[in-house]
């Protein structure tokens, strides 16, 4: 399935119709009142309110006056609905101001303004700094020669660094005047919501170029939503608008999740319902026949001989009316409106403030508050959720030599600073890898000082900790970095960016020497994608203790790795690689397949550590929960040994006497089936000692696991109480959150990052940690919190609060009127069946 | 239960603008409200509270049920049920064809007081088996009409018995139509004691809901009659008997007032009534009973209230009795965590 999108040809485009109005509008003035009707009738208990409204306007069969049953129906109703409008009223004036917003677009030839509803696909927008794109474009111009723009995209991902993006090669150098009267075509897929990936191909028709298909990839686009930065204009056509962008395919609203409350008093209605119906059948038989036999004889009723064909189904209907209280219409009132103030609660209480940020908690959700109180398991990320994500260069090892172990930073590590000073190249190759393999961007501030805007935090770390070693990243124009050593500025080509994805573990740069010419690879990643790697004749002995050191000490590690490459090599390879990109299927895992015949035999230059802190009061917290029988489950995407040892610290498992690891690993099937086996027989027999059992498994043998032993694992996740997985991808934590789910057991994720957001979206509880990773994690939760230290009380008082409150009211308002109710059947008998 | 709520809030989320977290970065303020910090209480029930919350409750209702019972036990009450006994011999066969034929059905009664009953004296009749309290029946009313001649014609809800011949009833409806009308004269010694029908009914009924200005019309002059007949020239305020039975009551067994007899019975004294049988409990088998009888300040003889009162005191001495005996012989540490349900089989869930 592809789209074309003609550029700048208004006729043929036509077809795509879809103009750029934006709706996130559930209703409109017009399907309000029957939609929003539809949906609340769509519930079991609203039908049967409305069922006994209408009875009681049969004034034969109605004890009571209707208004006494329209009333308060009206009434709920009303509020439900006007809750909906007011929020869809509020989404209408935001939508409204993103359509008309003015923009600058080219029509047959003529840049015109108009507002941002009317761009049609194929238009070519122009934007200028600090505007916000107002659709999925692809980027055609910028001011910058070399073609290169700067977009933040924190309210799409909630990152908040900026991203570099560039234009297709297909129109670099086409200048200003011809922009606008550039036509072409794109083939590109139809929409989704894939942020990540743009997998589409792009022709100019003469007289531009010739007709070269030029691959585009997301670094070519604009997407909705995004700011453009630290460039004075850019421009790009339109090929995705409205509701059909990237953004606004993912928008979607999420599914509602049902607390286990909801699950009990829905099924608590229905069993009353079912009792209800035989009572009245009992009473309606007994009526029926008491009237045809005694009725008849008392002569001061005045039954009439004749009675009309309905007339058998009158004194049940009496009887149903008036046992219709048994299933109270307050219940759905008053359970959402204490909700609300759970929430509130929740949102007013000032221990859950971050003191540094003054973040606020906030509850997104404010119908699940009571499960919290229920919570059995909850799964934790570790970076940003149990560590501060503060990361700070502390040791590293170079060549064989391990600095920064006496004083514990090797910034300060004199030895380190004289090997620099004495322009050792292997000291020297490390410094560069540390400042140039990366995404980084420098951004000059205006008092002069060099900012560092990076993706990621492990970057970040390494760049200043190079900067602090004199070796600091001065600029970067386009694909030319500079670089300052020691007085004297270096410059590099960057030829290409492997990238870092999270199958690889690895990312590289290809550069050009721009002193003497010559083509360099340089590689950073996780030790054993780097390790296997390592050309024929170095010893990686040294590097792989260097790195099991290092994690003994829960120091996140990273192996930097160089190697010179031949012109031609270099050359052959780049085809390959472009060929890769500008596939349409399986891109990414072509491209992967293309970068590892690149990254080999290579040269270990050495291993940095960073650390990682523990958040304040992270081990008390973990206590505590323990304490009040919940298990804590550990996904991390780092290494074994960092996880164990952060776990260590904060007494996530206790070390050897009292606690007791017991490892899943192996490569091959057989290998984790037997590792498995062994763990889950040890877990049975210890299953009643005092013992801290914890099982760890890394994500490939979670795999193998997940896949052929799919009830061993169910089994060892039930008798676990602690488990530590690492090396997970988010779909793997995902997957475990789901087992669990399975057995019945109410489960809490929280999480801070992009690659917890599935888990929280999965877990019956989503807890997001408004932290440095951005607020992805955040808004997709269901309650968003500073600190981890919070969730103590979160869980223990509010939690425990609102489940003893719900559980006090619903049970308080079915005792009410099952009682006002059974007042009412007993006086039956008395009334020969006849009152109702 | 929450498919609204959530779907509305989740929506909220979703179109989730950045301004979200950010407007809710607002530091919270202080109140004890909104920290859940105002004070409340909430008794911990310790064995010290239960007993003595037992204790007092029982020390409360067994003289309570005392004195009920007593206060019951002094009210003198003679009930004669007559309607078997008031019907010829010959024509107990068939009773209703007795009670539906026409002739003066007179029948006299002799009753025995067995203890001294002070005045007042008060003379009920009780029906057993009557619903007045069928729907179809206690519907079958116009309360705008009782009230105002001005609302004559309001008789909608008074169907059958609403018109005859096109002109209203009044007052209209079943209740009225089948007013009860067994007349009792009383005698003692052959000298006729007085039985007082006036102030019988509540003096709200006659001030507020029963004109003085509506007067008796058409009254059962539909082709079936009913029960009594009613004086057209004295008004409905007037009309004791009527506002009495028009006061319908809520269970099959009821008692009506009939009068008053202002003078003392002497024990051993002999009442005799000659009472008219004339109202139809025959054909649905309701009873009719004839009774006297004296009030204590509780009202009328019933001793339910003070049964119920010693049930209640005695269950909770009983209960008082048992806990000290059981705290005595086998303590319990108060707010132990071993006898909670998970910790009584560790491993379980």
């Amino acid at each position: 399935m592809k789209r074309f999108v003609y550029i700048n040809d208004d006729e043929a485009s036509k077809e795509l119709c879809c103009d750029n109005r934006i709706s996130n509008r559930k209703y409109t003035l017009w399907n309000f009142l029957p939609k929003n009707l539809w949906e609340q009738f769509s519930r079991f208990m609203n039908q049967y309110f409305l069922l006994i409204a209408c009875l009681q306007l049969w004034s034969l069969i109605t004890p009571v006056n209707p208004a006494s049953t329209w009333g308060p129906l009206i009434f709920i109703f009303a509020v439900s609905a006007s809750k909906e409008a007011w929020d869809d009223y509020h989404r209408y004036l935001s939508d409204k101001k993103a359509n008309e917003k003015e923009v600058w677009i080219v029509k047959q030839g003529i840049k015109k303004h108009i507002q941002a509803q009317d761009i049609q696909v194929g238009n070519i927008v122009w934007l200028r700094e600090n505007d916000e794109v107002p659709c999925d474009l692809v980027l055609l111009g910028t001011s910058d020669p070399q073609g290169v723009c700067y977009v933040e995209t924190a309210a799409l991902d909630g990152e908040t660094d900026l991203k570099t993006r560039v234009i297709p090669s297909a129109c670099v150098g086409i200048d200003l005047e011809l922009l606008h009267k550039m036509k072409g075509v794109i083939e590109c897929p139809i929409p989704d919501k894939d942020i990540r990936r743009f997998d589409a191909n792009m022709r100019l028709f003469p007289p531009f170029i010739d007709n070269d298909v030029c691959s585009l990839t997301i670094k070519n686009t604009l997407l909705q939503s995004c700011y453009l930065r630290n460039t004075e204009w850019a421009c790009g056509v339109s090929v995705y608008t409205g509701n059909q962008t990237k953004l606004g395919m993912s928008r979607g609203i999420a599914e509602p999740k049902l607390t286990a409350m909801d699950a009990m008093i829905d099924k608590l209605t229905g069993a009353i319902f079912v009792f209800q119906i035989v009572v009245v059948m009992v009473l309606g038989v007994a009526g029926n026949v008491w009237k045809d036999t005694e009725a008849r004889k008392q002569w001061y009723v005045q039954y009439p001989e004749e009675a009309p064909w309905y007339e058998l189904l009158v004194i049940p209907l009496r009887f149903e009316l008036l046992c219709s209280i048994m299933i109270p219409i307050s219940i759905k009132v008053s359970l959402d409106l204490v909700k609300g103030l759970y929430a509130k609660f929740i949102e007013w209480d000032v221990e859950m403030i971050d003191q540094e940020t003054g973040t606020a908690s906030y509850a997104a959700n404010t119908a699940i508050s009571e499960d919290l109180g229920q919570v059995e398991y909850i799964l934790t990320d570790k970076t940003g959720t149990l560590t501060d994500n503060k990361m700070i260069f502390r040791r590293c090892c170079i060549g064989g030599i391990f600095y920064g172990n006496e004083n514990g930073d090797a910034l300060k590590d004199a030895q380190l600073l004289n090997a620099i000073t004495s322009g050792s190249t292997d000291v020297i190759r490390f410094l560069t890898v540390m400042a140039i393999c990366n995404t980084v961007i420098p951004v000059q501030s205006k008092a002069g000082d060099i900012v560092y805007k990076a993706q990621s935090q492990d970057e970040d770390a390494l760049v200043i900790a190079a900067a602090k070693l004199h070796m600091v990243f001065v600029g970067k124009n386009a694909n030319l970095l500079e670089i300052r050593f020691n007085g004297s500025i270096i410059r590099y080509e960057v030829l290409e960016i492997l990238e870092f994805t999270s199958d690889r573990k690895r990312m590289s740069v290809v550069v050009k020497d721009c002193q003497n010419g010559k083509i360099i690879l340089l590689s950073k990643g996780a030790d054993e994608a780097i390790l296997p790697y390592a050309c024929a004749g170095q010893q990686t002995r040294t590097i792989g203790d260097a790195v099991e050191h290092y994690s003994q000490l829960g120091l996140r590690t990273l192996c930097l790795a160089w190697r010179e490459l031949e012109e031609n090599e270099y050359l052959e390879w780049s085809v390959k690689f472009k060929e890769a990109s500008s596939l349409l299927v399986d891109r990414e895992w072509r491209i992967a397949e293309v970068c590892q015949r690149l990254e080999h035999d290579l040269y270990i230059l050495g291993v940095t550590a960073i650390e990682d802190r523990l958040q304040d009061g992270v081990p008390e917290t973990i206590e505590t929960l323990r304490k009040a029988g919940i298990n804590f489950w550990m996904l991390t995407g780092d290494k074994q040994n960092t996880a164990i040892q952060i776990a260590l610290s904060c007494n996530f498992i206790s070390p050897e006497p009292k606690g007791q690891l017991l490892m899943i690993d192996g490569k091959t099937k057989e290998d984790v089936s037997r590792s498995l086996e062994r763990v889950l027989l040890t877990m049975r027999i210890t299953a009643s000692e005092p013992k801290d059992v914890a099982f760890v498994i890394d994500g490939w043998a979670l795999e193998i696991a997940l896949k052929h032993h799919h009830k061993d694992f169910v089994e060892l996740a039930i008798l676990s109480r602690t488990a530590i997985c690492c090396r997970v991808t988010p779909s793997q934590k995902a997957q475990l959150v789901e087992i669990l789910k399975s057995c019945d057991y109410r489960t809490l994720a929280i999480g801070d990052g992009g690659n917890d957001v599935r888990m929280i979206q999965q877990a019956d509880i989503g807890v997001g940690i408004s932290g440095r990773e951005g607020l992805q994690a955040a808004r997709a939760a269901d309650y968003s919190i500073g600190r981890f230290r919070f969730l103590k009380r979160l869980i223990l008082v509010h939690g425990r609060y609102s489940y003893n409150r719900t559980a006090f009211l619903s049970q308080y308002s079915f005792y009410k009127s099952l009682l006002i109710c059974f007042i009412q059947i007993l006086r039956f008998w008395n009334q020969s069946f006849q009152f109702g | 239960m929450s498919s609204n709520t959530a779907s509305s809030s989740a929506g909220a989320a979703g179109s989730g603008d950045s301004s979200a977290a950010r407007k809710n970065s607002k530091r919270p303020k202080y109140s004890k409200f909104t920290q859940q910090e105002l004070p409340a209480c909430k008794p911990i029930l310790t064995p010290g509270w239960v007993i003595s919350t037992f204790l007092i409750v029982s020390v409360i209702f067994i003289p309570l049920g005392v004195i009920s019972l007593f206060a019951s036990q002094d009210v003198v009450e003679i009930v004669d049920r007559y309607d078997t006994e008031c019907i010829p011999e010959p024509a107990r066969t068939n009773k209703i064809a007795y009670i539906q034929g026409d002739g003066d059905k007179v029948c006299t009664r002799d009753l025995k007081v067995t203890k001294r009953m002070k005045q007042p004296v008060y003379v009920y009749y009780q029906l057993e088996n009557f619903y007045q309290n069928h729907r179809r029946y206690v519907k079958s009313r116009s309360d705008s009409q009782l009230r105002s001649p001005k609302s004559e014609n309001q008789i909608s809800a008074c169907k059958p018995e609403d018109d005859v011949g096109g002109q209203p009833i009044v007052p209209c409806g079943l209740i009225a139509w089948s007013l009860f009308n067994d007349t009792y004269a009383l005698s003692r010694n052959n000298v006729s004691l007085a039985v007082n029908k006036k102030g019988i009914a509540w003096k709200s009924d006659k001030e507020h809901k029963f004109g003085n200005k509506v007067f008796p019309k058409n009254f059962q002059k539909g082709n079936i009659t009913g029960g009594a007949t009613l004086d057209p020239r004295i008004p409905l305020s007037e009309q004791e008997d009527l506002i009495v039975w028009m006061r319908t009551a809520a269970l099959p067994t009821f008692r009506k007032l009939y009068g008053k007899i202002e003078s003392d019975l002497e024990m051993g004294d002999i009442i005799h009534v000659t009472l008219k049988n004339n109202y139809n409990t025959y054909s649905f088998n309701g009873k009719k009973k004839l009774v006297l009888s004296t009030t204590s300040w509780l009202g009328g003889k019933n001793d339910f209230l003070g049964i119920a009162y010693l049930t209640v005191g005695g269950i909770c001495f009983f209960l008082a009795l048992a806990f000290t005996i059981m705290y005595l012989v086998k303590p319990r540490r108060l707010g132990d965590p071993s006898y909670l349900s998970w910790n009584r089989n560790p491993g379980g869930r």
